[in-house]
């Protein structure tokens, strides 16, 4: 790939004047009053703890503060073209929304309504520039974190913003990977006006011409010179937790002699070559210590936790473990555990800890006694963590694993949860966290690193071509539909047989491979025995008798005569070029119908967040996969990650020009040619072909 | 009120997408009524009301005309393409599913959300969908097992999607994930923090 020159426009400058904002849900304003002027191109670090109202700032920079949400005052109008101002979020996985990383550089111009020659030429230019070195037909959220990164920040400059807004883009991944992003994002905006929050300022510091220290509702409390103000307000830097507390001792205990406990838990050559962990990994977890597991993004960290929980099972090699009742887990987003409606019921919400006098002791520990009351998702992030945290605790267990249990807090929050897992190590519990997290790396007794996967960016083999994909998606679900009009014609048990013979005849046309066929076609085959029993069994002739035996032979025909061609045919339908047909040879309104596909390729996300809340349910002893309880309390858990994401995700797609994308291009066009009119002709066999058939076997 | 931001457009689409994740663990729910079911078929109808869901979250959070029967599209097109042991009869279920759930918001001009009207959604949505089963499905069972079915499609459609959709509703209001929309504003109006 050749290096791409930067893709920015004329750089913006940004002018606020008296601005106010202060969200339905808040008896405060989330910004009280900002007078901000950035002249073009000049690059600021915005800073300030965690709530000072950093990303509502970014937001409203952005021109996306939703005035049906709050009231505002001197609000930054919108912007006058899609995409001039661009919005990094934290978490990449918002971002995305293509089911190729091509597609996802693509939707900004798609929303622009640029042509398509231009369309994808932008596109490829903006993941050049972004340094996105994957193939692109790669799906976006199967890469890494810092690939995720890059292709969020090529959906930015697809579309050339002259004003760049970083809100905490590195803050999530490991340091080296947090380098190559910065990297990527300071060639990239070389002209633009760029804005960056951050709380970890150190490495953004030596580019930035700007520093600006953010206190509470956003009021600005010291600007300038980033030298400047290290050397004369360090106070304030330090007071708002932008700069660590110079002198901070960690608190030790002092007669502790780590790696006397005894082994709670230990792996013994396990290798998950699956998940590319291929080198044999032995680890021994003691009681009383602190051992962190360490290792860039994707090299199986969370794999080799599942694996000694016992939720997953190593290719190789064996792993000790207590009883799962001695077993906590704290997943990365504490919400996916929470079942109760307060913090003081979450804490003993468990069956494994039921001691009252403990719950309230760790709801002490934890800072949060103040908050007993308060519905555990209403907590920031912070408060959260430390809830998932105590309520681990509270189960006495004696393994506690946590996976990445620092990530994306700030510095004072990234203590506070270290002093927890101190605690919990100092009552002799073993604590096992994956993190790369500098301060709990440096807080461990032992450390376990993983070595870096192999790199090759392997792209799943092509699936093998079958004379269905030559048709256009509509074509297929016509010869479904059709189908399914068709089989209504089956009144007898002969002529519901020979009914089924050209979807037998055609079938291999559009099955990729026998594994693949049988499993659709399982379920359709025991449906339609389940009905023939069901008929014979509840229907007007005697049950179960001869006469009631071919009538249910007849619905199983006529059933199966409805269903398989359209299953058979949809196999070969994928979610974006249906999009692209729908909107294209259909013309329905371009943004459901862009949502939509959006929505559908997020299902494989879906599905690891689905199974990750259902684990860890089962994990604090909630209940099994079947009980329904537990399902009802992960599909709300499922349904707040997915509507939390979702906020997240309109003001990316907004900050790609989404909401005015009325009328929206598509980057691939939907073809319609001479196949088409094969599967035309296809789908009307299917429809007169079970009336034909009737009328061949002759009145029943 | 009529206007669809983008988080409404998000809100409705994914509610129907993570509920399509959502049924592929509720086929479980199926093996625990199993040995109901072996000896009288017509109460899987029991289980007909969680099949609405998508439908009633959608139109009571986001509270836009249309939103019911995205969210139940979506769904039902989800699992087509991932392999519906009902192909095509997926989509008109997601239509008779979403519709009667959509009617009755419509009926109220999508003026109140209340539990009443969720349960009438609830009763509007088992109906249509019991019709198109009796077409597509039990063309040959007696109207004695059919009724009784639709006995069951109705209780089921009014408890466990009027109710029960109502009820989860309610629980994500309380969590905040819904603060940009409308039921999460109706709220805030109550409740600030």
């Amino acid at each position: 790939m050749t290096p791409a020159p930067a893709q920015t426009a004329p750089a913006q400058a940004v002018h606020t004047g008296g601005l106010r904002w202060q969200p339905l849900s808040r008896r405060e304003p989330t910004i009280a009053g900002l007078d901000l002027e950035i002249p073009p191109g000049q690059r600021v670090l915005l800073a300030g703890a965690s709530g000072s109202g950093k990303s509502t700032v970014l937001r409203a920079l952005a021109g996306l503060l939703d005035p049906e949400d709050g009231d505002g005052e001197g609000l930054v109008p919108a912007p006058a073209r899609p995409g001039e101002r661009g919005l990094l979020l934290q978490n990449p996985v918002h971002a995305l929304v293509g089911a190729s990383i091509g597609r996802d550089a693509a939707f900004g111009p798609e929303n622009a309504a640029i042509p398509r020659p231009a369309l994808t030429e932008r596109a490829s230019r903006a993941l050049a520039a972004a340094r996105v070195d994957l193939d692109p037909r790669h799906a976006p959220l199967d890469t890494s974190g810092g690939q995720q990164q890059r292709i969020a920040l090529a959906g930015a400059l697809a579309l050339d913003p002259g004003l760049l807004l970083l809100d905490e883009p590195t803050s999530m991944l490991d340091a080296p990977t947090a380098a190559q992003v910065r990297t990527a994002v300071l060639a990239a905006a070389e002209e633009a006006t760029l804005v960056v929050a951050e709380h970890r300022i150190e490495p953004w510091l030596p580019h930035v011409d700007r520093l600006i220290v953010l206190g509470p509702q956003a009021r600005i409390l010291a600007d300038g010179p980033p030298e400047q103000l290290l050397h004369e307000r360090r106070d304030v830097l330090v007071e708002t937790g932008v700069l660590p507390a110079e002198g901070h001792e960690a608190r030790e205990t002092p007669d502790r002699v780590p790696g006397d406990g005894e082994v709670v838990a230990a792996l013994r050559g396990v290798r998950v070559p699956s998940r590319g962990l291929t080198a044999p990994q032995d680890l021994e977890v003691r009681a009383g210590d602190l051992t962190v597991l360490t290792g860039p993004s994707g090299a199986g960290k969370t794999t080799l936790l599942r694996v000694l929980t016992g939720s997953a099972q190593p290719g190789s090699g064996s792993a000790d473990r207590p009883e799962p009742s001695r077993i906590a887990t704290v997943p990365q987003d504490p919400e996916h555990s929470f079942v109760a409606a307060t913090v003081r019921e979450e804490l003993t919400a468990s069956p494994w800890a039921r001691a009252e006098d403990l719950a309230l002791e760790l709801l002490d520990r934890a800072g949060l006694a103040h908050l007993a009351g308060a519905h555990p998702h209403r907590l920031s992030g912070g408060e959260q963590r430390r809830l998932a945290i105590a309520a681990a605790l509270a189960q006495s267990p004696a393994l506690l694993v946590l996976d990445e249990p620092t990530v994306g807090l700030d510095a004072r929050r990234r203590e506070e949860v270290l002093d927890l897992l101190r605690s919990a190590r100092d009552r002799g519990c073993a604590v096992l966290a994956a993190s790369h997290d500098e301060l709990l790396v440096g807080a461990a007794d032992h450390r376990h690193d993983l070595p870096a996967p192999e790199t090759g960016t392997a792209v799943a083999p092509e699936p093998r071509r079958i004379p269905a994909d030559a048709l256009n998606p509509l074509t297929l679900c016509l010869i479904g539909i059709l189908a399914a009009i068709g089989s209504f014609a089956v009144q007898s048990w002969q002529g519901g047989l020979l009914a089924l013979a050209p979807a037998a005849l055609l079938a291999p046309l559009a099955v990729r491979s026998p594994a693949g066929a049988a499993l659709r076609l399982a379920p359709i085959l025991l449906s339609a025995a389940g009905l023939a029993w069901t008929t014979a069994l509840l229907g007007d002739a005697p049950a179960l008798s001869g006469p009631a035996w071919l009538v249910g032979l007849k619905e199983a025909a006529r059933i199966t005569a409805f269903v398989a061609p359209g299953v058979l045919a949809l196999g070969a339908v994928r979610p974006t070029p249906l999009g692209d047909a729908l909107g294209q040879r259909l013309r329905l309104p371009g943004r459901p119908v862009a949502a939509s596909v959006a929505a559908l390729v997020r299902v494989s996300h879906l599905g690891r967040q689905w199974s990750t809340i259902v684990e860890t349910r089962t994990r604090r002893g909630l209940g099994g996969p079947r009980s329904p309880r537990l399902l009802a309390g992960a599909t709300l858990a499922l349904l707040v990650d997915t509507l939390r994401g979702a906020e997240q995700q309109a003001l990316a797609m907004d900050s790609r020009g989404f909401a005015t994308a009325l009328h929206r291009t598509w980057a691939a066009p939907s073809p319609v040619g001479r196949a088409d009119l094969l599967g035309l002709g296809i789908a009307v066999m299917f429809l007169v072909w079970p009336l034909l058939a009737e009328m061949l076997v002759g009145p029943a | 009120m009529t206007r669809y931001r983008t988080v409404d457009l998000l809100v409705t689409v994914l509610i129907g997408a993570a509920f399509g994740v959502a049924f592929l663990g509720y086929g479980q729910l199926y093996t625990l009524i199993g040995p109901l079911t072996a000896a009288f078929k017509p109460a899987e109808g029991l289980l007909a009301g969680i099949w609405f869901l998508p439908a009633m979250l959608a139109g009571l959070i986001v509270r836009r005309p249309g939103a019911a029967l995205l969210a139940e599209m979506v769904a039902a097109v989800l699992s087509m393409l991932l392999g519906s042991q009902w192909g095509w009869g997926t989509a008109i279920s997601g239509l008779m599913q979403g519709g009667g759930v959509e009617l009755a918001f419509l009926l109220t001009r999508y003026r109140r959300f209340t539990l009443p009207v969720a349960v009438l959604g609830g009763v509007l949505s088992a109906l249509l969908e019991w019709g198109w089963e009796k077409i597509a499905y039990y063309q040959e069972m007696s109207w004695a097992f059919s009724g009784t079915m639709l006995a069951f499609f109705v209780l089921s459609g009014a408890l466990l999607c009027g109710v029960l959709g109502w009820a989860a509703s309610r629980a994500l209001v309380a969590t905040g994930a819904v603060d940009s929309l409308a039921a999460g504003r109706e709220a805030a109006r109550t409740v600030q923090v």
